[in-house]
């Protein structure tokens, strides 16, 4: 069992049926080329195109497992590519599932994130709200008019996670094709928050008294929460 | 090319605002150059003189920020990328100029944690632009507490009264430990007798970096409500023109 196994499960659920329905593509990161990396501010006169702005669907979520079926350096990008439409502004959302062997949560978590955020591309902004887990880009003019595409982005999503941490294996889902498809992800996306924010609360606070956490709810449901629970119980008794 | 971070100082109502806006629609000619405009005062004067309405201030940021840690959100890492799209969103953009407010101070609470970090993240995103003009309150501290911890210079500016070049003497007396390096400047404002700048010269410490002649169509655009950015190339504007060239502000350079 792992902490993400339904939220997995709900991705995975989403990709088929997509998958049916003739949406998905489907790309190889160990195909594409590395994008430049840097830091990049676009202004929105050099925006070519806005992914996940604040006024419309955005989602980041970042799922890990130890078993769940991952497959190692696969992006798949439902709707259009930035560089394939006229509108300058789409919905978005980011699913990064990471494969390995997690052993400390907390540290493997804070890996994962701090690859997640460090993760920057020439000619590309973006701008991350763990709490609302939205995500915002700009790509820059420039960088359309040089070929950018999302492909780049999961390619260097799938490099970058796999060098800072000990993930062995990491899978890339875009989903651009509209507010509703984003949002048939946000169930996954809040409750994967959620658990995060128990374990992390757990781990930092060390408090394991169910009577008073807001957390409680999340512990019930998710098995392995639990047993971090008694884990660090366990420890904090010795 | 290292950014440029430019304070706009001095007494109240010698012109400061005139400066900064006028700094703004220099800056927004220079399309190769990317500015940050951030309006430190209150008052939002400098949003007024340029017809800006900002879509959030930094006080709404601010609050915002607290919120996530009033829920618990205590993660250093998230609260500071957080504050990144929250200050992106804050940006109210004019071609190649990032607008940027304070707004009305409301509850100041106790956060150090998110003031510290909501000044960082403004040092962080005005490290993104090519140069930074801070319309400041008065003087620096504000600055330096609620915007950025220093500046390169400190353009001070003073109409020839002796109060306003005294309170220009004491912001720079006080800026020296905000300011990297030597930079600041006295910019004399709604000079009517060129005799008048000569005996300025004469009675301050300061550095005299020009001055700008009394201008109609300056208070034109002010009483009309006139955005600055379609003041023409009038006398006052020409000035402030010169002097921001020879602190470095329009290429960016100190």
């Amino acid at each position: 069992m792992g902490l993400f196994d339904e939220q997995l499960t709900e991705v995975k659920r989403f990709l088929s049926e997509a998958r049916r329905e003739g949406k998905v593509r489907e790309f190889r990161a160990f195909s594409a080329p590395p994008w430049p990396a840097g830091s990049s501010l676009v202004l929105e006169e050099d925006t070519a195109i806005e992914l996940g702005n604040p006024k419309t669907a955005s989602l980041s979520i970042l799922l890990w497992t130890e078993a769940h079926a991952i497959e190692d350096g696969l992006i798949s990008l439902v709707g259009p590519d930035v560089g394939e439409v006229q509108d300058p502004s789409l919905p978005f959302a980011q699913v990064l599932m990471a494969r390995g062997s997690f052993e400390d949560e907390y540290e493997s978590y804070q890996e994962l994130r701090d690859a997640v955020y460090d993760t920057r591309l020439s000619g590309l902004m973006v701008r991350t709200r763990p709490s609302r887990h939205s995500m915002w880009c700009r790509v820059a003019r420039e960088a359309l008019e040089q070929g950018f595409s999302l492909r780049y982005l999961g390619a260097a999503f799938v490099k970058r996670l796999k060098e800072a941490t000990s993930a062995s294996g990491v899978e890339v889902l875009f989903v651009t094709s509209s507010p509703g498809d984003v949002e048939r992800l946000s169930g996954a996306a809040a409750d994967a928050r959620r658990i995060i924010e128990a374990m992390m609360k757990m781990y930092e606070e060390k408090n394991f008294d169910c009577e008073t956490c807001e957390y409680s709810d999340v512990c019930d449901e998710v098995m392995e929460l639990k047993k971090i629970r008694e884990k660090l119980a366990d420890e904090k008794a010795v | 090319m290292r950014n440029m971070i430019m304070a706009v100082c001095g007494k109240g109502g010698v012109g400061k605002t005139t400066v900064a806006a006028v700094a703004a629609r220099e800056l927004s000619r220079l399309n190769d150059m990317k500015a940050l405009v951030v309006d430190a005062d209150p008052g939002g004067g400098l949003e007024m003189a340029l017809s800006i309405r900002p879509k959030k201030t930094l006080n709404e940021v601010r609050k915002e920020l607290i919120e996530e840690v009033k829920e618990g959100k205590r993660d250093e890492r998230d609260l500071t990328v957080s504050l990144d799209y929250l200050l992106t969103e804050a940006l109210t953009e004019v071609g190649n100029l990032a607008f940027l407010s304070i707004g009305r101070p409301e509850d100041e609470g106790c956060y150090c944690k998110v003031n510290v970090l909501l000044k960082s993240a403004i040092e962080g995103l005005a490290g993104g632009f090519d140069v930074t003009v801070i319309d400041a309150e008065a003087g620096i501290e504000q600055v330096n507490r609620k915007v950025m911890g220093q500046v390169d210079y400190v353009l001070l500016v003073s109409d020839t009264s002796t109060k306003g070049i005294r309170v220009g003497e004491t912001i720079q007396q006080v800026a020296h430990r905000m300011v990297r390096g030597e930079g600041a400047g006295l910019l004399i404002n709604r000079v009517r007798d060129e005799g008048a700048v000569d005996s300025i010269k004469a009675s301050t410490f300061l550095e005299v970096i020009g001055w700008i002649p009394e201008d109609d169509t300056v208070r034109s655009f002010d009483e009309k409500d006139i955005s600055f950015f379609d003041l023409p190339d009038c006398p006052a504007a020409l000035a402030i023109r010169k002097a921001l060239v020879k602190v470095g502000l329009l290429t960016g350079k100190k």
